[in-house]
């Protein structure tokens, strides 16, 4: 890796205040040069030190924010949880509550990666880390979401690239815990440079190619995910993460879903279905979730659910398989959320 | 698999400098308790810790193969819990408690060395150190677990000689012997 | 004890079918003949590694780990196009740059294919880059970032030429020619005919054809077809290719991550035009090689140059993407295969058509698994190498024939499906190997073979099948080796030779055999390897480590042992041939003396004896000698049998267990074999399942060079195996040892591939068995608009 400073506060709005850019904007030039005079903001630090190690980032300073005290915790408020960004992913797959109450949050976030990374690696870094796409981490493609006028994969090898929502870009977003957190209507908590803080929804926070396609997520430079929110689900609410990699071990996922019903005397009252690893940002399955609410759940309406998840799909040249996974990832979460 | 409680390993470290002034490029000094011994020295920030390890303190048990936590091969304890050195920076676990594969025997080898040695859960060994490490946490954590649990447990390392068969006996076998231990 | 040229009878025959006595005439210096394992005390036992404890506490000192006074670090410049020229190069920047020592230019790149009429290029202007990673210079600095900052200021001017990356495309007439002229054919194993070349294809060379296979075809009463396509595998060892090379005024040492430390001294000495005996080569802890350590490549030579002209020591490791793109890799085939047969199961006659890519290198062919295995008349193999502009392939374990099984062994249970045979019995029609016999049997006794159902038979979503395949692998002899046994006067005893162990456990083979002939246990033999100072031994490739080395390892220990009996024998009040050594103990005739071991040591005048043996020829014999090493008689086998589950909604195929049957002659360490076969069938199951470089067609590029993209089994994957090793005893040897690790592998792909079959009814011809790829089988992909 490439010399560069180290800076450790204490404090939140310091450490915001010296920042100079976001990872995603520090990426973006020309000619395929990184920004060799940012200030980035580091977390648990993985995805950055692969990005820089990869020679994708140079930046000049590294801003560290685990020393600052308060980041790290899980706290009960008015019956959901505020997760501290710095919360490793082991510590949310273990924590009771989240375990209990949001399973799918738990599920997810415990088999990204490897038990190795998940202890170093953050929530806030995993929803901020940036896509898996071969050509966005090769130097030698200047691609359109580093600032070229290029996207390799349309005419490349798109075999795990998006299914939906890719114009322009075909990226998917590579957060599972992200997928989850959609399917919770979880909120962000961003803290700016000032102190100010702003609040959105994860499934806003994150935006597709065609609003901007230099970066995933509405973050700007200075600002700090501070917290996510999970406001609290209804007693009847059942929730699972499932995904499917092709090696079980370590892997990214062809396809992730997260689906969450609440449920009462075997009627659909509400659906969330959200699929991971198909779309730039989480791809909320509208179609199918209208298909379940109000109706009484069984095999049939579940398969129709399926098959309408994949409404508004269009696959590439690659990864027309992943419309058949997915398919069968939706059907076998609502059929075991349904039965549990 | 729930791997361990609900600390962070960073829980014991602080970086140098928390009162937000920038160190660096240059070497910047940090105390690391490496397998019980305190070690005062200095480190660029750029160094991650597994470098720190082989380069500066000159314990190469601690493997380099991939460089980018996916394979494992670099995992030492920090603070008691399995991470990948290759992706943690020296300065940011200045006063943690690392432990490495120097460490792990005592005057005698490691129940889990041990059973390494007698299933023959080894062949090029290049992968061993890491492999081993994240077993002898894993028995701490969990004293008893399944042959399910310690697949997962291992699925961030890669042994391309294939030792897994051996490496899971030969874990089952630690985990039954330690039982047996007072 | 005899001393005599003449008939000695050895054990012969697999242990629990028969066993009985084979007459072989046998040199003087061969140790007598050795008991089959079940009355050995150390042979067949298995035994704990002698450098496991090493490699369990982390003490092991692999090359990476070896630091030398001064030692400085180098990293090399690589091209970042497919095809390109060098229009201009210009080092002086770098050679001022802070930390650099020494700057070298790669002129004459080596470890690709050679072209025969090229004009002779002087200088790095007008080299022609033809992949991407190809390497340019290195330089050699104080730290690795100040040399891999001094990469950067090396002004180069490239001309990008037309290239191309697809098999199908660089065998078009109009294809981008990755060379311009006529390469040199080379062939493994013995004097190579000079092929044609046209464009990218080079070939066909038909040399293993036989009979009139197209004459056979037509009288064929059933024909099966198919087209198998396999992809590239890199090697992907843990420890990456990494060297330290220190230059001195006396001589060359080397210490390097090699499958062989004494081609690699010998290809130093000849490269630099050195003395042999000016050039050592070391290593000791092995991180793997699987075939991509075996030879000296561009890195080697660049750091010994680096060394030379900075008068320190060198050390170069590559990076991981770098070893993905330029470290070897398991070239790519596409095969077009007929086979014919009679109604009775008779297998008249096979057409093999196979074209594959070893990059810019040869060696892409499909090995001598089809025209080895079965009994076939009228047999035609017509193989050819496609260039494309990607980086050389090399050996990796057992080249040619694990993409060749892939295909023939599915063509084979093809055949038996049309000809309602179980696929065991038509191989009992086919397969005249008295071993694999035996293999069969005993495997689908304890496999379940019963269990199989008809092809597609399965009901539900989560399909289960039963397949086998077999192996094939020559068992081969290194001819150039030798070991050497010390006893010391204290009764210590050392095992030398320069053989390397690159985990599959040489050494402590060695001390088991040197141990038995000496009446000691192995923790007692102190073995001395991995270094060209010892005697030369054999390669750790091609299955022959074993086989090469424990006879000569043997008879160093039954000749030593000799001399010690000679030089005692005086203060024993006898003669030497009076005397017999029986469980550690030397007695005399009359029984009036008995001493032990190291009693009788510390009789000896001098501070030790010794003797160094070569490895003879098999007591049989060989079957065809080339170079420093020989075919022997007999072949390699074994025969692996997989179960597997296809869930038929994600595509996704899942090994629920693997059972193998192999035999490797006399077996040595029962353990460290069974570790091997692990290795050999979890690497198929990868490559059947997972594998495959991905390169990009608009730069050439590889996308997956890292461990995470390139997708490789690990824990989860693996299923339960069972391993079976069968002792076979051919009277070959003084060990009558054979080699293990590469036909592990032959029988996996293929195995898996049938049981697939057997699950869903569908044929998988392409590697790897993706879940795109099984969906797309199964006719479940969307159709595109």
């Amino acid at each position: 890796m490439h010399a560069f400073e180290w800076m450790s506060p204490q404090g939140i709005e310091s450490a915001a205040r010296a920042a100079t850019t976001t990872v995603a904007a520090a990426m973006v030039s020309e000619r395929g040069e990184p920004d060799d005079e940012a200030a980035l903001l580091k977390a648990g630090g993985i995805d950055l030190l692969d990005l820089m190690k990869e020679g994708l980032l140079r930046p000049r300073r590294l801003i560290n924010l685990r020393d600052i005290a308060g980041l790290e915790r899980i706290e009960e408020v008015d019956g959901g949880l505020r997760i501290g960004p710095n919360v490793t992913l082991s510590q949310l797959a273990a924590h009771e509550q989240v375990r209990m109450r949001f399973r799918a949050l738990a599920e997810a976030a415990g088999t990204s990666a490897s038990p190795q990374i998940r202890h170093l690696a953050t929530l806030g870094g995993n929803l901020l880390q940036r896509p898996r796409c071969w050509y966005l981490r090769s130097r030698a493609h200047h691609c359109t979401r580093k600032g070229g006028d290029t996207c390799f994969a349309f005419d490349g090898e798109n075999q795990y690239h998006a299914i939906f929502d890719h114009k322009g870009c075909a990226i998917v977003h590579p957060s599972t815990c992200a997928t989850a957190l959609v399917a919770f209507d979880a909120r962000l908590e961003i803290t700016g440079p000032a102190g100010t803080r702003r609040g959105v929804s994860v499934e806003d926070f994150f935006l597709l190619p065609e609003a901007d396609v230099h970066r995933e997520n509405t973050l700007a430079a200075g600002e700090i995910v501070t917290a996510i929110w999970l406001p609290a689900p209804p007693e009847t609410a059942r929730s699972l993460h499932v995904k499917h990699c092709q090696t079980e071990s370590f892997d990214w996922p062809l396809a992730d879903a997260a689906v969450m019903l609440e449920v009462a005397d075997g009627i659909c009252r509400k659906a969330a279905i959200v699929l991971g690893a198909a779309a730039p940002a989480p791809h909320r399955a509208r179609a199918a979730e209208a298909a379940l609410t109000g109706q009484r759940l069984g095999e049939a309406l579940i398969r129709t659910a399926a098959r309408a998840a994949l409404q508004g799909a269009a696959p590439l040249s690659k990864n027309g398989y992943k419309l058949v996974i997915f398919e069968t990832l939706v059907r076998r979460a609502l059929l075991a959320a349904a039965a549990s | 698999m729930v791997m361990r409680g609900n600390t962070s390993p960073h829980a014991r470290s602080r970086t140098p400098c928390v009162t937000g002034e920038a160190v660096g490029p240059g070497a910047v000094p940090i105390t690391l308790e490496v397998n019980g011994i305190l070690r005062a020295l200095p480190v660029c920030p750029g160094a991650t810790l597994a470098e720190v390890l082989r380069d500066q303190l000159q314990l190469t048990g601690t493997k380099i193969a991939c460089d980018r936590g996916a394979c494992s091969a670099c995992t030492v304890r920090l603070n008691g819990t399995p991470v990948c050195s290759c992706m943690v920076l020296a300065i940011e676990v200045n006063g943690a408690k690392i432990d490495t594969i120097e460490g792990v025997a005592g005057e005698t080898l490691h129940p889990v060395q041990a059973a390494f040695l007698e299933h023959d859960a080894i062949q090029c060994g290049f992968c061993t150190p890491g492999l081993i490490m994240s077993c002898v946490a894993l028995l701490e954590s969990t004293p008893h677990p399944s042959e399910e649990e310690v697949k997962a447990a291992l699925g961030g390392h890669l042994c391309r000689c294939g030792t897994y068969p051996h490496v899971i006996a030969a874990v089952l076998h630690a985990a039954q012997t330690s039982k047996r231990r007072p | 004890m005899s001393d005599k040229i003449g008939v000695r009878s050895l054990p012969a025959g697999i242990a629990g079918v028969s066993v009985g006595q084979i007459e072989r005439r046998v040199g003087a210096d061969e140790a007598p003949a050795l008991a089959p394992n079940a009355r050995l005390r150390c042979i067949g036992q298995p035994t704990a590694r002698i450098n496991g404890h090493a490699k369990v506490t982390g003490q092991a000192t692999y090359t990476v780990d070896v630091k030398l006074p001064g030692m400085l670090h180098a990293r090399i410049l690589r091209s970042p196009y497919p095809h390109a020229r060098i229009l201009a190069l210009d080092t002086g920047p770098a050679e001022c740059a802070p930390g650099v020592r020494a700057v070298h230019v790669i002129e004459h790149p080596i470890g690709r294919a050679i072209e025969i009429d090229a004009a002779p290029q002087s200088g790095p202007a007008g080299r022609e880059l033809r992949y991407v990673g190809d390497p340019i210079a290195a330089i050699a600095a104080i730290t690795p970032a100040a040399a891999q900052a001094a990469l950067e200021r090396i002004r180069i001017e490239y001309q990008p030429l037309p290239f191309v990356i697809d098999i199908e495309a660089a065998r078009k007439a109009d294809a981008p020619r990755v060379f311009d002229h006529t390469v040199r054919t080379e062939v493994f194993g013995g004097p190579a005919t000079q092929l044609p070349q046209h464009g990218n294809v080079h070939g066909p060379d038909a040399s293993a054809s036989r009979g009139d296979a197209a004459a056979g075809l037509a009288g064929a009463e059933v024909i099966v077809e198919g087209e198998f396509r396999t992809q590239v595998q890199t090697h992907c060892c843990l420890e990456p290719h990494a060297l330290v090379a220190d230059w001195r005024d006396e001589g060359l040492t080397v210490y390097i991550s090699t499958q062989f430390t004494a081609g690699i001294r010998a290809e130093l000495a000849a490269a630099l035009g050195l003395p042999l005996a000016r050039v050592r080569v070391v290593v000791d802890a092995m991180g793997g090689g699987f075939g991509s350590k075996s030879r000296i490549g561009n890195d080697v030579l660049a750091a010994v140059a680096l060394s030379r002209a900075a008068l320190a020591p060198v050390r170069l490791v590559l990076a991981r993407d770098e070893e993905q793109i330029d470290s070897g890799n398991r070239p790519a085939t596409v095969q077009h295969i007929r086979a014919g047969a009679r109604r009775d199961g008779t297998l008249t006659a096979v057409a093999i058509e196979a074209y594959g890519t070893a990059g810019v290198a040869l060696g892409a062919g499909v090995g001598n698994f089809a025209q080895s295995i079965y009994d076939c008349r009228d047999f035609s193999l017509e193989q050819s190498d496609v260039f494309i502009n990607a980086g050389p392939g090399c050996a990796m374990r057992a080249p040619g024939n694990v993409p060749g099984a892939f295909a023939y062994e599915q063509i084979i249970d093809e055949l038996a499906e049309r000809l309602a045979l179980d696929p065991l019995a038509l191989r009992e029609r086919i397969d005249s190997s008295p071993v694999r016999r035996e293999e069969r049997r005993i495997g689908a006794e304890r496999f379940g073979w019963s269990r199989r159902q008809p092809p597609g038979s399965a009901p539900g979503v989560h399909k289960r099948g039963l397949g086998m395949a077999q192996s094939h692998w020559p068992a081969l002899v290194h001819t150039n080796c030798a070991c050497e046994v010390r006893i010391l006067r204290d009764g210590s005893v050392e095992v030398r030779s320069s053989v390397q162990d690159i985990g599959t456990g040489i050494g402590t083979v060695l001390a088991q055999v040197v141990a038995e002939e000496l009446g000691l246990t192995p923790g007692e033999i102190v073995v001395r390897i991995g270094d060209t100072n010892f005697p030369a031994g054999p390669p750790s490739y091609g299955s022959r480590t074993t086989a090469s080395l424990t006879p000569p390892a043997r008879n160093a220990a039954y000749q030593a042992l000799r001399k010690l009996l000679a030089a005692i024998a005086p203060t024993l009040d006898t003669t030497p041939e009076k005397l017999t050594m029986r469980n550690g103990r030397i007695n005399t005739a009359d029984g009036r003396h008995s001493i032990d071991f190291r009693e009788a040591a510390r009789r000896l005048s001098t501070e030790q004896i010794g003797a160094v043996a070569s490895r003879s020829d098999d007591y049989g014999g060989f079957g065809r000698r080339t170079g420093d090493f020989a075919f022997a008689r007999n072949a390699l086998g074994g025969v692996q049998f997989a179960e597997v589950t296809v869930d038929t909604e994600t595509g996704r195929v899942r090994l629920e267990r693997v059972l193998a049957v192999h035999d490797c002659g006399r077996p040595i360490n029962p353990r460290q074999i069974e570790s091997q076969v692990h290795g050999g069938i979890l690497q198929g199951i990868s490559y059947a399942l997972f594998e495959e470089r991905i390169l990009d067609a608009h730069t050439g590029h590889m996308l997956n060079a890292n461990l995470e993209q390139y997708r490789i089994l690990r824990s989860r994957e693996a299923p339960a195996i069972e391993v079976h090793v069968l002792e076979n005893y051919q009277g070959n040897s003084a060990t009558d040892a054979y080699g293990i690790a590469e036909p592990a592998i032959i029988a996996t792909a293929p195995a898996i591939a049938n049981a697939v079959y057997n699950a869903i009814g569908v044929r998988m011809r392409t590697l790897p068995m993706t879940p795109a790829a099984v969906l797309s089988a199964l006719g479940r992909l969307p159709q595109r608009s």
